[in-house]
């Protein structure tokens, strides 16, 4: 049987989403089971170990959270901005999700005479696609701290706003550096010419920068502010419950996959392997998780920033560095003569 | 490291002696005296401030323990206990009468801020009214509360005697709860008239705040209120907070106190003398040894108890002990308030642990240990106790201390949170009654071990560290510091403990107090501890009142976090290691 070329057109890119959703989802279930056995190794607890015990492992653990989470009561407060209140969780999952899209998964495989393209979408303009769905994000925070109508996440949302504008400008520019060396804005493009040596190795500034701003953009320690459980109990998160609040969990987690996945394709090469070894979606899975395991790290050591240290620090020492990173690489590819 | 060598020679008490002071005073205020004796100095209500204001600056007791009063049958009788942060000593005391009929006595505040709260207490359990205090209202009963607990004519609902052994409890061979006759009702009294939908909370009204100078042109905003508590993650209880925000900013903070008010001193009052002991161990659940040694030692100086040597060894350890998982659990609290997910925590309850574990094997008990006794401790030690103290002493603790120096006291972003931030001046520190690390983070030098050395702290060789800065950084390192010197002491009284008995004379249930008052204290991790004890003779106290240093220390929150933004308030709050059994009471 064959299909009409403009069949595939509309089916392909439905299996690969549905394929990345439910891949993402698991690997988010997942994650909170690493998250709680990594944390409870570094603080020498034992950690879950009951649900569907595997070996060590309790295999069975998210579902058991899911289910308890699903089971709570879905409360919304009388005076919350109802429209703003529901929306809020959905913007957050949906733009930790969206920039999905552009990510490629693993080298093209040829059958036959049809290529597949591990790619939900090869758009020329993937890199400005990513910073601006990046951007979206933030309005999930702001919009769940507006609608709750709660004071702690009024403040919660407050912060957020206030973090954005000072990591965000230091997380374009860090890419800028990347770009100027690729010479395109495409991903494919620009983890196929990582084949031989990844970025980082020309931009170990701009990767460390890219780092440290990823911590910001997923809310995670130290940089936690909007949710701060010491002062604002869950910031924006306070007043939510069930499976909202769920959501704002996933949300969470799959942009944490999402910033780690952004990152490995930008600097470390994607699905390249080290010097061209077996190039496949293995190395960018071993990369995120890299990633994921430093978030989970720093999680369990370090306390948390101040909202405005964060802003000074962004404003005051980020973004000059970054933009000198990208002086600097400019002078260098000039000199080179690119 | 800021710490100093010891103290020199502590001066001769006779420079806090009731009787020269009083010299002093008549000299300079000839009609202010009413009468002085060994028990303290009488002074007239009108003079009382006049007075006050002589001591604290030509006489230099700068520093204000306590504030209390006693319910006589003729008269109500205010007691300060006031000292001197340099010369150290016994506090001088200093009493007021009121007339039973509206009772209005000056307020200090104007002289020591450290009266705040403690005027507050007195007038809302005594109902004495102190004129000129800022913000007179009620602390720690609600605001629609009727009548004053604390005096002797006060019955709460369900009363059934006036002192312990209750004759209701046990009649005819049963025993017989109170409640459990009239089960349909709550055990609240509501005043007459009472209409709980008009009703407003006093609390709800703001206290006048001012702004302090953070920017001088800013954008016109709102003040918003925002009340931490009293069901918050890292109010370490059920404290709250009104705070008053610019934006983030702090404008002002009102600690609002009660939610775990059981009136213990009502309690304590009813109570035997040997039944307050195990209440003395939810004053601050996490240090039960100490508040058991603070409340004995005032009880058996007021009998004139001598102790056994190694009972007082065994004191020593056991107070030492607590001292040193209490400090390590605060840092990980510390860091808890920081934002950190409970690691130096978890690490720091695991020693906790092991302490806890010698508490049971010597007690029989946690935490609530109980240990105590007048003239000396229940039970002796258990078979490789001392080993056991000895291991922890000597290795590991020594080795954890140095851990979470390595760890904690480094981190940058440690630093950046804490350095400069909740600062308090000596001066200030030591107006607002502040005690223990407050208030040696502050550079003063006071820890009741040395200024009135009790027990027989006198023997061992550790010194008193103090902080420079007066920031939460500084009050974080005391406790890793007091921590160091309280290995010292333990080390040196491991060595020393001698065989021998634990309790003077035979185990009693029913001690005999002389007729007499007493102030006794000792220094807790939380600052000084005092039990103000007034014996009538019978088998039950007179009047009980706790120095709760938690409690007091909250006084200066307000003025340590104005201007300062929410996220520092509560490590502001950790650096102070409130308890809220303690506090509330």
């Amino acid at each position: 049987m064959t299909l009409d070329p403009w069949m595939i057109a509309i089916i392909e890119p439905l299996v690969k989403s549905l394929v990345v959703i439910i891949a993402l989802l698991t690997l988010f279930a997942y994650l909170t089971l690493m998250e709680r056995i990594v944390i409870a190794k570094i603080q020498s607890r034992i950690g879950p170990n009951r649900v569907g015990r595997v070996g060590p492992l309790a295999l069975l653990q998210p579902i058991a959270d899911a289910v308890k989470m699903i089971m709570k009561e879905d409360f919304i407060p009388a005076q919350a901005d109802k429209l703003a209140y529901i929306l809020a969780p959905a913007i957050a999952v949906g733009t930790a999700l969206l920039a999905w899209a552009v990510i490629p998964l693993n080298p093209p495989v040829t059958i036959g005479d049809y290529t597949i393209h591990f790619q939900i979408a090869d758009i020329n303009v993937a890199v400005l696609y990513l910073l601006a769905i990046g951007s979206l994000s933030v309005y999930g925070i702001v919009l769940g701290g507006w609608g709750s109508n709660n004071k702690y996440s009024l403040l919660g949302g407050l912060r957020s706003t206030a973090q954005m504008v000072s990591y965000e400008i230091s997380l374009g520019l860090s890419l800028v550096g990347v770009l100027m060396i690729s010479q395109t804005l495409s991903l494919t493009k620009i983890v196929e010419q990582q084949s031989g040596w990844w970025f980082v190795i020309f931009q170990p500034v701009a990767f460390i920068i890219y780092f440290i701003c990823m911590l910001a953009e997923t809310n995670r320690l130290p940089f936690d502010l909007p949710e701060a459980e010491t002062e604002l109990v869950a910031g924006y998160q306070t007043e939510y419950s069930s499976l909202k609040f769920a959501l704002f969990y996933m949300a969470e987690y799959i942009h944490m996959l999402t910033v780690s996945a952004i990152a490995a394709t930008m600097f470390l090469g994607g699905y390249q392997g080290p010097f061209g070894i077996l190039p496949g979606v293995h190395w960018l899975f071993i990369k995120i998780m890299f990633f994921i395991f430093l978030f989970m790290w720093i999680r369990g050591t370090l306390p948390r920033f101040r909202y405005d240290q964060l802003m000074r620090f962004g404003w005051k020492f980020l973004l000059p560095l970054s933009l000198a990173n990208v002086f600097v690489t400019a002078v260098v590819l000039v000199w080179l003569g690119k | 490291m800021a710490v100093n060598a010891p103290p020199a020679e502590t001066k001769p008490l006779s420079a806090n002696d009731p009787q020269t002071i009083a010299e002093q005073i008549k000299t300079k205020f000839p009609d202010a005296l009413e009468s002085a004796s060994a028990q303290g100095i009488v002074i007239k209500r009108d003079h009382l401030l006049e007075v006050a204001r002589h001591l604290r600056e030509s006489l230099t007791f700068d520093y204000l323990n306590n504030v209390t009063s006693v319910d006589f049958p003729d008269r109500f009788e205010v007691v300060y206990h006031v000292s001197s942060i340099d010369r150290g000593g016994a506090p001088l005391t200093l009493k007021v009468n009121a007339a039973r009929e509206n009772p209005v006595v000056p307020s200090l505040v104007p002289v020591y801020r450290g009266a705040d709260f403690q005027e507050r207490e007195v007038y809302d359990m005594m109902g004495i009214r102190f004129d000129g205090h800022p913000y007179l209202r009620r602390i720690l009963m609600w605001d629609g509360f009727e009548g004053y607990p604390l005096r002797k004519d006060y019955h709460e609902p369900y009363f059934e005697d006036e002192k312990k052994p209750f004759g209701t409890r046990w009649d005819q061979g049963h025993h017989v709860i109170a409640e459990d006759r009239n089960p349909w009702h709550d055990n609240v009294q509501y005043p007459a008239n009472f209409d709980a939908v008009a009703f407003k909370a006093q609390i709800d009204t703001v206290r006048e705040q001012t702004l302090p100078d953070v920017s001088p042109t800013r954008l016109k905003t709102e003040k918003m209120i925002l009340n931490i508590g009293p069901q918050h993650p890292s109010t370490h209880g059920v404290l709250r907070l009104k705070t008053t925000l610019d934006g983030e900013t702090i404008v002002g903070v009102e600690p609002v106190l009660g939610y775990l008010h059981r009136n213990h001193e009502k309690i304590g009052e009813r109570n035997t003398y040997l039944g307050n002991i195990p209440f003395t161990d939810r004053l601050d659940y996490f240090t039960s040894m100490n508040n058991n040694h603070a409340y004995v030692i005032g009880v058996e100086k007021l009998m004139g108890l001598r102790v056994p040597e190694r009972a007082e060894y065994i004191r020593v350890i056991m107070a030492e002990l607590t001292r040193v998982i209490s400090h390590m659990a605060l840092m990980g609290f510390m860091y808890n308030d920081l934002g950190a997910f409970y690691t130096p925590l978890i690490y720091a309850l695991e020693e906790r642990e092991l302490v806890l574990d010698m508490f049971e094997a010597a007690s029989g008990s946690r935490m609530m240990c109980n240990y105590m006794r007048f003239g000396g401790v229940a039970r002796d030690l258990p078979d490789g106790f001392l080993d056991k103290a000895k291991h922890l002493v000597e290795e590991r603790f020594p080795r954890v201390l140095d851990e979470l120096e390595t760890y904690l006291t480094g981190n940058e972003i440690f630093l950046a949170r804490t350095k400069g931030v909740g600062v308090i001046s000596r001066e200030d520190a030591i107006n607002y009654s502040t005690a223990g690390p407050v208030l040696r983070g502050s550079g003063a030098k006071y820890d009741v071990r040395r200024a009135e050395p009790y027990s027989i702290y006198d023997r061992f060789d550790f010194d008193i560290p103090v902080g420079t800065a007066g920031d939460v950084r500084d009050r974080f390192l005391m406790r890793l510091w007091e921590a160091r010197q309280s290995l010292r002491i333990l080390k040196q009284a491991l060595k020393d403990i001698p065989a021998g008995e634990i309790m003077t004379g035979k185990k009693n249930y029913q001690i005999r107090v002389p007729k007499g008052e007493v102030y006794g204290r000792g220094e807790n991790p939380k600052g000084e501890l005092g039990f103000y004890i007034v014996s009538d003779g019978t088998p039950n106290p007179y009047r009980y009142h706790i120095r709760a240093p938690s409690f007091i220390n909250l006084t200066a929150l307000d003025r340590m976090s104005k201007g300062y933004k929410v996220a520092d308030l509560i490590i502001i709050l950790g650096s102070h290691d409130v308890v809220m059994g303690e506090v509330d009471r």
